[in-house]
């Protein structure tokens, strides 16, 4: 059914050259995915799910159009191309287009990103592997939830100035929520591990996490909103990443005006332990997933965004880059049926500090908040000051004199996470990747972070009586 | 679109033993998705989308498949997958899943268009969003960006089921907008929209409904207040009379009331994305949602709006019903499993993004009834201090949808039954029950829109989901409200 790499490439440059445009651009991407989704104990939606897309561009000189298409017959492409090219006739000149990719824009290095094992796996593997993980769950009078996804993803772009570039990934991922209720609240813990290798995911490990946080959120107590110390497992900081990812560092953010680095570049605008590095090509194969060239065909770069707390850089596409006299850093993201692609990083990585662990960050605080998740977080507020709003979720716990006390109700917080970092005085030093959740081929990176005094507005309500 | 292959995938797996159920659909898609941004095209994307999914009931549990390619072999092969998925959980199953039979629906649905939007010149539609664009940044150097889209879509889905469904729908959704971001000399920027923020502004019409809006009679209101915001003060914290707008009341209702009541999530079969919910099955017809001005509809016959069709994905045919009538929790959006869970019968909201996706449980237009308080200036008439917000500007609500926090581009100040000044950075936060409890007046129909979102993501992995909400101005007492600066 799936696609490899190599096969979307001869297609893609077979397709260019029957449709005889002059300057197009034509990026593939297929994947095939096992999602095997758990809920109330029971495995209710397993799922073969089918991906393919195509996004074409084609420039008459200056002025450029795009279509992206599931169809990925040769046809339908060799149609969609020629479409594509008459549209561009219609539609006025983008300001910098500087082309698409050519031959000789150099490659880089490329990180082995497949196992065969990941990609050959089979509805009765996926279902085989889980029954363990819901019956730990069961055993400890608990109720399962959550995913276990296997996926082989293929790129290839082909541009008509002779640029070339395949690659085939595989991601295995593995979710599990143990709740005390199926829906209606109470108790949760929750564990996660992503990794190219099937083989490599602990699911008893995870399961046993999972379980052990739910246990100990039971009976939370009530806690007034406040300002805590908090430290943060990396699964709370990352969905913070992931929302200043889409704020802060693109170029097309930083034109609007409406980006927290704009006119900082070369500044302090937060903590000076803080760095930020766009990965992709982290040779790590449990922190870094997905693929090593963006939609255009640039090859993607280690972006060091924030160094010592200092706003060092931010993200290109090539056309963005021409208009802001910089150098692409391969960060032009791949549209979708219905979004645009934009320009983003994939792999975000905050760098690590040098705690031994949680338990090291929680003894350095008298009184604070040990917080393992977040729920629907929002960077919309006043994404200059990159202020945020959110919910603890799936463990948040008391802690005193170094310890942790309790469990406590969920808590609303609203606060800047780039002055929240600023306050930031321990990182730990093994760092997690967890899967961004709109894709299945990229992941942030994170430490668990102390921070002092982030800032509590609200609490929600566990199990209401009303 | 109608597909005789979809036919042979169910033939097939008739002749299969243990198959209770199943479905095929086939959808197929073509859109334009549009975006001018200070003068230049920033996106002028055509798309296009075909495949069939195949979902099967085994002797327990579900199995999924889908296919890009839809010749007779590959949409049967789905089928074979679907069912192997199917059995391969069975084994995990401790019980066969309930699934009551529906009898079988035969007929189409098409959005009533008056202008089809694919037969208007793309310069026609590229020059609708520039000209606007270009006046939005004129006059004053502050107005630092301005952006106008539009997106169409249309959809076409043949749906059958081995009980003898078949059903064609043809769907033709549209969106359009425009918003200007203001930069303070403070560095801070400030955005007004029209008709509101990107992603609400949905509908299913045709072009005609560009016309509607009418993005240049619009423009000068637009960037007036969003210069006005830089130099504005902050929102003071407190608590006040609240008055939201119709766009803000849409969004009010699709956090805390349309994903509460559904009934998946009740359950607990979307913890894995999105959460639970405090409406329990307890709580039917007992739990006090909201004062007795408040009844709630999901109403999937609403005429233009994002969630309105013939059948839903499993073909249970579109209905009006109160989820909460004058106040009280009365009803779920359900699909035919969830609501067999509760010996009740589906409401009609499983519908599934494309075909590459399962159905599950959606809102459709899930809108609030009019009141009778007269309009929304006679509602700020008869405010003798209080706070009127409108536009959403960010929105977040805990898993339960109990605890919620919505910031708006704007606010004006009322005092002694007139708007006074604007407020910048506006917030308000509540308890769902609580702030719907308090609301003490709802405008009347003349003030009733229907808003339409695009992009409602739920389910995993997610998929993105056209819905609407209709609603009138409303006005709620003693709410928490602040700043985000």
């Amino acid at each position: 059914v799936s696609w490899e790499a190599g096969a979307l490439l001869a297609l893609a440059k077979d397709v260019l050259a029957e449709a005889g445009e002059a300057e197009a651009e034509l990026s593939l991407r297929d994947a095939e995915r096992g999602c095997a989704r758990f809920a109330g104990g029971e495995l209710g939606q397993h799922m073969q799910l089918s991906e393919p897309l195509a996004a074409v561009r084609v420039a008459r000189g200056a002025r450029v159009a795009e279509t992206v298409t599931s169809r990925l017959e040769r046809e339908a492409l060799v149609a969609a191309v020629r479409a594509t090219g008459h549209a561009a006739t219609l539609v006025p000149e983008v300001e910098g287009f500087p082309g698409f990719a050519r031959a000789d824009d150099a490659a880089g290095p490329s990180p082995p990103r497949f196992s065969e094992a990941t990609a050959q796996a089979t509805p009765e593997e996926r279902a085989d592997r889980l029954a363990p993980v819901l019956e730990a769950v069961r055993a400890a009078g608990l109720v399962s939830a959550g995913m276990l996804e296997t996926a082989r993803v293929a790129h290839a772009v082909a541009t008509t100035g002779g640029c070339a570039r395949s690659h085939d990934a595989t991601i295995a991922s593995f979710r599990v929520w143990a709740l005390e209720t199926p829906g209606a609240g109470g108790a949760a813990g929750y564990a996660g591990q992503v990794h190219r290798e099937l083989g490599a995911l602990r699911l008893d490990e995870r399961t046993e996490r999972a379980v052990s946080v739910a246990r100990r959120s039971r009976d939370p107590a009530s806690l007034d909103a406040g300002t805590y110390d908090v430290v943060l497992e990396p699964e709370a900081v990352t969905e913070l990443l992931e929302w200043l990812a889409g704020i802060a560092f693109g170029a097309p953010e930083v034109e609007q005006g409406t980006s927290p680095v704009v006119g900082r570049l070369g500044e302090r605008i937060t903590g000076e332990d803080v760095e930020l590095v766009e990965d992709p090509l982290c040779d790590d194969p449990s922190l870094a997933f997905g693929c090593p060239f963006d939609r255009e065909g640039t090859w993607r770069r280690r972006v060091s965004l924030v160094e010592r707390g200092v706003a060092r850089a931010i993200l290109y596409d090539r056309t963005y880059a021409a208009r802001m006299a910089a150098r692409s850093t391969g960060s032009a993201l791949l549209p979708t049926l219905g979004s645009a692609g934009g320009v983003g990083p994939t792999s975000l990585m905050l760098g690590a500090g040098t705690a031994s662990g949680v338990d090291e960050l929680i003894a350095g605080m008298d009184v604070g908040l040990y917080v393992c998740r977040l729920h629907y977080v929002n960077g919309l507020l006043e994404p200059k000051r990159a202020v945020m709003t959110g919910l603890t979720r799936d463990g948040c716990f008391l802690v005193e004199k170094g310890r942790v006390t309790r469990a406590v109700g969920n808590l609303r917080f609203t606060d800047s996470l780039l002055e929240g970092l600023a306050r930031a005085d321990a990182m730990t030093r093994e760092r997690r990747a967890v899967p961004t959740f709109w894709s299945d081929a990229g992941a942030f990176v994170s430490p668990a972070v102390r921070i002092r005094g982030w800032r509590f507005n609200g609490k929600s309500q566990e199990r209401p009586d009303m | 679109v109608r597909d005789p292959f979809l036919q042979a995938a169910l033939a097939w797996l008739r002749a299969q033993h243990d198959v209770r159920y199943a479905e095929a659909r086939l959808v197929e898609s073509d859109g334009e998705r549009l975006r001018v941004r200070d003068g230049r095209p920033e996106q002028v994307t055509a798309e296009a989308s075909r495949g069939v999914g195949v979902r099967v009931l085994g002797s327990k549990t579900w199995g999924f498949a889908c296919s890009a390619d839809t010749s007779e072999g590959a949409v049967v092969a789905a089928a074979r997958r679907a069912l192997a998925i199917a059995r391969a959980s069975g084994a995990l199953a401790r019980a066969p899943a309930l699934f009551p039979e529906q009898p079988a629906a035969r007929g189409s649905y098409t959005t009533p268009v008056a202008v089809d939007p694919f037969s208007v010149p793309l310069e026609t539609k590229l020059g609708a969003l520039d000209g606007p664009v270009r006046a939005l940044r004129a006059g004053d150097a502050r107005l630092r960006s301005a952006e106008a889209w539009m997106d169409w879509t249309r959809q076409k889905k043949h749906l059958v089921t081995t009980e003898g469904t078949d059903v064609t729908q043809d769907f033709t959704y549209g969106a359009c907008g425009m918003h200007v971001y203001a930069l303070g000399e403070d560095g801070v920027s400030q955005r007004r929209s029209y008709p509101t923020w990107q992603g609400g502004d949905g509908f299913q019409a045709g072009w005609e409904r560009v016309a509607a809006l009418d993005l240049p009679a619009h423009v000068d209101r637009v960037k007036d207040e969003a210069l006005a915001l830089l130099r504005a003060p902050s929102c003071p914290a407190g608590t006040t009379t609240l008055l939201l707008e119709s766009s803000q009341m849409g969004l009010q209702i699709h956090e805390s009331c349309g994903h509460p009541t559904e009934l998946d999530r009740a359950l607990g079969s979307e913890i894995s994305l999105a959460g639970g919910s405090f409406l329990q099955p307890s709580k039917l017809g007992k739990l006090r949602y909201g004062s007795p001005l408040v009844t709630l509809v999901a109403d999937a016959t609403s005429e233009g709006g994002n969630g309105t069709f013939g059948w839903d994905d499993e073909g249970v045919p579109a209905g009006k019903r109160a989820l909460v009538d004058r106040g009280t929790f009365v009803d779920y959006l359900s699909g035919r499993e969830t609501a067999a869970a509760l010996g009740r019968a589906s409401t009609g909201t499983m519908r599934a993004e494309s075909w590459n996706r399962p159905p599950i449980i959606r809102m459709v237009n899930v809108s609030l009834e009019p009141g009778n308080a007269g309009t929304l200036e006679d509602l700020v008439e008869s405010t003798e201090d209080g706070l009127l917000m409108a536009t959403d500007k960010s929105w977040s609500i805990d898993d339960l949808r109990l605890n919620f926090q919505f910031s708006c581009e704007i606010a004006w100040e009322i005092k002694h039954g007139k708007r006074t000044r604007i407020l910048r950075d506006p917030l308000y936060t509540g308890i769902t029950p609580r702030f719907w409890g308090s609301c003490d007046a709802v405008c009347d129909a003349r003030e009733w829109r229907l808003w339409g979102l695009d992009s409602c993501g739920k389910g995993d992995p997610m998929q993105l989901m056209y819905v609407g909400h209709g609603a009138s101005p409303a006005r709620f007492r003693e709410i928490t409200v602040g700043s985000t600066s």
